[in-house]
């Protein structure tokens, strides 16, 4: 997994949540050290699938959904989740809506939330300079092992081995929601058919969460979630239309 | 009741006039390769990609929208005689009236059946930009959107894929490589991740 070079830090890739998710620890630390920090964080990782993943029967979400587990017995976690929700659900005027699907499908947002807290549990711990990939929603802190800036592509849309827009940071949330990976799986929840007009919707802010939620909205809107978009204050943005042009915020992180 | 009849003719004499007026020649813009006096063709013919419900909030002038008529222009069969022949040529419509109505002009009528008429600048609100459709005689088979925006925010935003614009979509997208730590992308699963640029980049 890790290279085998003689660069700082350590780099590790595991499937959890049913996606890949890539760990670069760029700190000069005891290799015992960034062991533990990649231990922790993708225990994290494994425990948050456990618990909200809509494909186990048994996690807390699904128990949750069946009504089986009130909310008041409901881990302090899930209630933070379902608030967070809901508040993005007004945010987004409902486009991000938990209950799309018809049942309760928390996804949307717990993969970046959960890779957000992972990241801000590195930099408590020591590791101030990582970059933390989980299934495409990347949460970067600090600087590369190179020293540089850290450099995030943007997946091309038609192409998954092309990019067509470079970000490049030291403290970024930057979650990308699009059609092209799992088809049109992006539901419009008013109309309850699968979102047009956005191939891809880049969201970059400071919470991973959040940009994920916003970006998935986005895509939900269709071409009117550009103009949403545009009105957000904190959180910029990348879409590509389904006719391939690329529109994004003139503040856009882009190198130098 | 009379009154309001009269109110009415009246409005839309004084419509006609004023639309008359601007067409007039000498007004004229950037038509190049459109035969003069085609100009019941378009409004008449059913719009092949019509604009979605919503769309007048859209910024971005696309193609697939770029015929749907916006304003006042291509609604009055009375006016269309004399206003110019591409009341088409507003895409992207916000609800406001664009600006100069498009106009005739003097190209060589083309012999063959199939022909593009280029619309005039339109200004919207989030920049400007020009449509051609293809005709196939009367029908409208094609629409594009030959600019991006210019000027305003979505203008500063689409500053750097214009180099890269060419006017055929699919190409807008400029594929980048560069000296990446990571990507960012809709979700994959085990099988698309195995094919993606980050799999590379975790294994290099």
């Amino acid at each position: 997994m890790a290279s085998g070079s003689v660069r700082p830090g350590l780099r590790r890739v595991e499937h959890i949540m049913g996606t890949a998710i890539s760990l670069d620890l760029a700190d000069d630390l005891p290799a015992a050290m960034l062991h533990e920090l990649a231990e922790q964080t993708f225990g994290w990782l494994r425990e948050v699938d456990a618990r909200f993943s809509t494909y186990r029967d048994d996690s807390e979400v699904c128990r949750f959904d069946r009504g089986e587990l009130p909310l008041a017995e409901a881990s302090v976690d899930l209630r933070a989740v379902l608030d967070r929700c809901a508040d993005l659900w007004r945010e987004t005027d409902g486009f991000f809506d938990v209950y799309a699907t018809g049942r309760l499908d928390p996804s949307g947002y717990v993969k970046g939330w959960s890779a957000q807290v992972a990241s801000d549990r590195l930099v408590e711990a020591g590791a101030a300079n990582h970059c933390l990939n989980a299934g495409g929603d990347v949460r970067v802190r600090g600087r590369s092992a190179t020293g540089e800036k850290w450099r995030i592509g943007v997946r091309h849309p038609w192409d998954p081995t092309a990019t067509c827009l470079v970000l490049t940071g030291t403290d970024l949330a930057i979650a990308t929601s699009g059609v092209y990976e799992r088809g049109h799986h992006v539901v419009d929840p008013r109309r309850g058919v699968p979102a047009q007009g956005l191939r891809s919707v880049t969201v970059v802010g400071s919470d991973l969460g959040v940009a994920d939620a916003y970006a998935t909205a986005a895509v939900a809107m269709g071409r009117a979630g550009i103009t949403w978009l545009d009105q957000l204050p904190d959180y910029r943005h990348a879409a590509v239309t389904d006719d391939a042009r690329l529109l994004h915020t003139p503040t856009l992180p882009l190198p130098d | 009741m009379r009154r309001a009849l009269l109110a009415i003719t009246g409005l839309a004499a004084g419509t006609t006039m004023l639309v008359v007026l601007k067409g007039s020649p000498g007004a004229s813009q950037v038509v190049p390769d459109r035969p003069v006096a085609e100009a019941p063709v378009a409004p008449s013919t059913p719009d092949p990609t019509p604009a979605p419900p919503g769309a007048s909030a859209n910024p971005l002038g696309s193609a697939p929208t770029g015929s749907a008529p916006t304003g006042s222009a291509p609604a009055k069969p009375g006016a269309k005689a004399g206003a110019g022949p591409t009341p088409d040529a507003t895409p992207g419509s916000t609800a406001r009236p664009t600006t100069a109505a498009p106009k005739a002009s003097t190209g060589a009528p083309k012999p063959a059946t199939t022909r593009t008429v280029t619309g005039p600048v339109v200004s919207y609100r989030y920049g400007s930009l020009q449509v051609r459709i293809t005709l196939n005689g009367t029908r409208i088979v094609d629409a594009t959107a030959l600019g991006m925006p210019q000027g305003g925010q979505s203008g500063l935003r689409s500053d750097d894929v214009q180099g890269s614009y060419s006017g055929t979509a699919g190409e807008v997208v400029a594929r980048q490589s560069a000296n990446l730590n990571t990507v960012s992308g809709a979700t994959y699963t085990s099988d698309a991740y195995r094919q993606s640029l980050q799999a590379a980049l975790d294994w290099a």
